[in-house]
This record gives C-alpha cells, structure tokens and sequence, in this order.
C-alpha cells in the first residue's frame, strides 16, 4: 500500500485535495474506457426512459450498479495509486458508500452548482473522482474551492456563473487522472462547451461509523472480495 | 406595492359565447368565472393576477379569457396558448394578443429531441418559431415543460436572451405517467425525493430573463398545508434565482376547496420565513407587476 507523502499529507491537510496523475493507465485504462462506453450505451435508453417519466435528471446518467456490471469497477475502489491515502486520512478505517459511473452531456451550463456534500458535523467523507476520458479545460472539469472544507472557512455563496466562485481551482485532465477531495469543501462541475461528454468515476468513501452501510448492500459482489481488508472495505460479513 | 397572484384559471361553462374543450377537472358544465376570483382576491387584498389559458388552444378557445382581460383591464393580464405544430404561429398568437391583454403563451411541449446528446441547435426545435416571434413582439414565454424537455430550456433561452422567461410552479418539469387527480380534483404529479430539476430548470437561474413561481405547492407535496417538506425547495429557488426572481401565484381555482385561497396568500412568509418584509413584498406582487409590467390598478 502506497501511503502518502508528507507532503501530500499536508496539501490534503491544508487545501483539502488531492491529484494523482495517470493514477489508472496503460491497458487498464483502455479496458476502463472499453467497459464504460460498452455499459453506457447499453444503459443510456433505459435512462431516457426514466428522464422522461421524471425519474432520472435530463442532464447526466450513471450506469446504474456498476460493480455488479465488471470487476473492473471494484478494482478501482481499492486501486493502489490512491487506496494508501484514502485509508491513511480515515486511520485505517474506510469503508466505500457507492461508486458513480457518470456520463456528463455538453450543455450551455453545467449541470450541478458549486456545493459541499456533507456538513462539517458527518463524519471525512472522500470522493476520488476519476476520468474515464480527457477532460481539458471547458470541458466539464472538476472544481473545489481549495480551503473550503475547513470549518472557519467561508461564507460560501452559490454563483450565478460558475467561474466567479471565490478562490476556486479547476482541474483540466487526461483520462486516468484522480482526484480526491473532501466533499465538506465546496465543489461542482464547470461547464461543458465542449462537443464531448465528460465521463468520470466518482468514488464515494467516508471513515466508518457504526451501520452506516449494511452487509446486504455489496452482497451481490461479495464473491470478488476475498480478502479481509476488501471484505471490510466494503461493509461485507467476514 | 400590489399584490399580484401570477398564475390562475378562469373558466366558464362552454358555451356558443365561450367554447373550449372539456376534460376531467374542467367539464363542461363547470364555472369558475372572473368574477369568482375577484371575490377571492378583493376578500385578501390582492391587487392583480394573471389568467392563463385552459380549455383549448384555438383563437375561439380563448374567448373567455380576452373576455375576462376585456372587461378588468387593471386587474388582469393574460397568458395564451399556441399549437408548437401550428402552421403559421406568428399569425395565432399576433391575433391572441393584438391589444388585448395578453402578454404571453404558455408551452409544455419544447419540440426538440428526446436524447441531450442529439441535442445542439434550437433552431431545430418545433418551438423555434414561437421563440423568435416573441423575441420580435416582446411576448413572455410561460414554461410548464416535460421532464423530457427540460434539457432543451437553456438552448432556447440563451438564443433569445430578451425574452422574458417564466417558469411555472417552482421549476419543476412533470413525467410522463406521474399526473392524476386527487379527492379535491386538484392536479397531482408524483416526483421523486430528490429534486432533479436541481439539473436542469434550476440551472437556468444563469439567465437573468429566467423567473419562477413559487406555486402549485399542493400537486407536488405529500403533507398537509403549508407543505413544509418544500420549504427546502422554495430555499433552493431563493438561493439560486434571488428574491427578485421568484413569483407567488395560488393556482386558482384547484386550491379553493383545499387549503383555501386565503392559506395561499400566507403561504410565502410560511415557507421562506426569513424573508424581510420588502423581500416578502417582492414575491408577493412586486416582481410581477415589474417583469410583467403590469398596469397600475385604477382605485
């Protein structure tokens, strides 16, 4: 397990984010990309059909349980170039609440404000979001207000225009890129000018707390997880 | 400051006079008149209010509603409808609202393509043309789209950036299957817990010509008035639009029985209790009477 720097223990410390380049590359990117645009096609008219009974949101689709859909997504969930931090910042006690495979449509805004997930109150909630394909500038790139997941950080207001966020960061990638931050800290996704989808992973952690997340809800994949630190990861009986 | 309720009903029994179609919650024997309303309003001091069409989108369809605009021009202004697939719209809706109060038409059906990934040029859209006519007329536009629709808002509304924009009953963008009628006759539409409209028509607070009403609370909520369980919606819609976008309206006449007009008139101050009273006297009328220029009422 690759635990972080001091220096990356600091920045995370400090700004609240984390960036490991090409932290998925080679061919277990292109598988990554292969499996995406395969379980994405696949998904996408089931969602049209759920956009239009005013049950999923116009803007964007998940393929809907992805870790059942290939292993390749559980892999992710525990991938070396970032699962040493992940589980160094929660002292060794991460447990995953759900992954998000995302595709994201150009359109003239973007489809989510700037925002924190959780409350200062919840316990470190980690998302590591990852990009299944380059996301330059303009294109749908995450932002995070860097400092804002301290607790005397702020006011934050929402903006009309997502460039005039105060302080805000964005961060332009090549797929493979990830990126972990503190979902207290103001985020969102910048707008997508582009032609091109954005598609990203977005990991779901927090630092456990007792019942937070069921035995039953990894059930379905609990033949992939064979080893006491995957098994507790993921919430599973031992 | 008036008092403006920004989006009612009033219709009449069908008539020679007064044609319009019939449906389930409007039959034909059904009144809820102009006159009906006054009373409500003048019995909670309400200044003004706008009529929209219901009962059909043909000219005749329309004549109970330039009737009512007719007879209370201080009172009243109006919201029209148009055919998206009518052959000549800018001659239906120049002939709608040629001086007689109307000041706008209401769509639900946006005219473009399912899939936002098809999606890119307005001018593609079958209600292209209704747009560009109302950008030349200065007609608002007042939007109750399907939730199908909801992604091709920001392309119409970034073409045409002087159009005045409204969109009803607190954003949201019904599904298909999700509308019935309740014991009331009210309409109801089944949504989801979370609001996904945070992803599409709240999105358009970008836009300064985009407004919304603050409206319809019964059709959506599960609880009781004062539908406290969409306060949080209502401080989404403040947050990201501010408080001089955002229009009260009662939905007149589906909330006489239950809970009442008078409840709508303190609905605001019950969900958005924050609110100073200038902030409370916008929503109540002021924004209204500014971005749908209304008349000053005659005493």
């Amino acid at each position: 397990m690759i635990r972080p720097t001091p220096e990356q223990k600091t920045q995370w410390e400090q700004e609240g984010y984390l960036v490991f380049e090409n932290a998925i590359q080679g061919d277990q990117l292109k598988r990554l990309q292969s499996v995406f645009d395969y379980w994405a096609t696949e998904c996408k008219e089931e969602w049209l059909d759920r956009v239009e009974a005013g049950e999923a949101a116009a803007t964007f689709y998940d393929i809907p349980n992805p870790l059942e859909k290939d292993p390749i997504f559980i892999d992710l969930i525990d991938h070396p170039s970032y699962y040493g931090s992940l589980m160094e910042f929660t002292d060794d006690d991460l447990i995953l609440l759900g992954p998000q495979v995302r595709t994201v449509a150009p359109w003239p805004v973007s489809y989510t404000g700037w925002h924190p997930d959780v409350g200062q109150s919840n316990p470190l909630h980690i998302k590591v979001q990852i990009y299944v394909n380059d996301v330059p500038t303009g294109s749908g790139e995450f932002g995070f207000v860097p400092r804002s997941h301290k607790p005397n950080s702020g006011p934050y207001k929402r903006p009309l225009l997502q460039e005039s966020m105060p302080g805000h960061k964005t961060f332009p990638g090549k797929a493979g890129t990830a990126i972990m931050f503190n979902s207290c800290g103001w985020h969102t996704s910048m707008d997508n000018a582009s032609e091109v989808p954005r598609k990203s992973i977005i990991l779901i952690y927090e630092k456990r707390t007792p019942g937070r997340i069921g035995p039953e809800q990894f059930a379905a994949i609990s033949e992939h997880c064979t080893t006491p630190e995957r098994r507790k990861l993921f919430s599973l009986a031992d | 400051m008036p008092k403006i309720d920004a989006h009612v009903h009033v219709f009449t029994k069908v008539s020679p006079e007064f044609p319009r179609e019939v449906s389930p919650n409007w039959p034909a024997e059904r009144e809820e008149s102009a006159e009906k309303l006054l009373g409500e309003m003048d019995k909670h001091q309400i200044d003004q209010a706008v009529l929209v069409q219901i009962g059909g989108t043909s000219i005749e369809h329309h004549s109970y509603l330039l009737h009512c605009l007719k007879s209370y021009p201080d009172r009243f202004l109006g919201i029209g409808l148009v055919p998206i697939d009518h052959p000549n719209p800018a001659e239906h809706m120049a002939e709608l609202a040629d001086g007689t109060g109307i000041i706008g038409f209401r769509l639900f059906d946006l005219g473009g393509p399912r899939d936002i990934f098809a999606t890119t040029d307005a001018r593609a859209f079958k209600t292209f043309p209704i747009w560009e006519y109302a950008a030349e007329k200065d007609y608002v536009m007042w939007l109750y789209p399907r939730s199908i629709d909801a992604h091709l808002l920001p392309y119409l509304v970034q073409a045409f950036p002087q159009v005045r924009v409204v969109l009803n009953h607190l954003g949201m963008t019904p599904g298909k299957g999700k509308f019935t009628l309740d014991e009331f006759g009210r309409p109801q539409i089944q949504v989801s817990g979370y609001n996904l409209n945070m992803h599409t028509t709240y999105r358009m607070a970008r836009f300064e010509n985009v407004t919304v009403h603050l409206s319809g609370q019964y059709a959506f909520s599960r609880v009781a008035y004062p539908y406290k369980n969409l306060a949080g919606w209502h401080g989404n819609l403040l947050n990201d639009f501010g408080v001089k976008r955002l229009m009260w309206a009662t939905d007149f006449p589906w909330i006489l029985e239950e809970p009442g007009y008078g409840e709508l008139t303190t609905i605001i101050e019950k969900l958005l209790p924050n609110l100073s009273e200038s902030e409370l006297a916008d929503i109540m009328g002021g924004n209204a009477k500014r971005f749908l220029r209304f008349p000053n009422r005659n005493s």
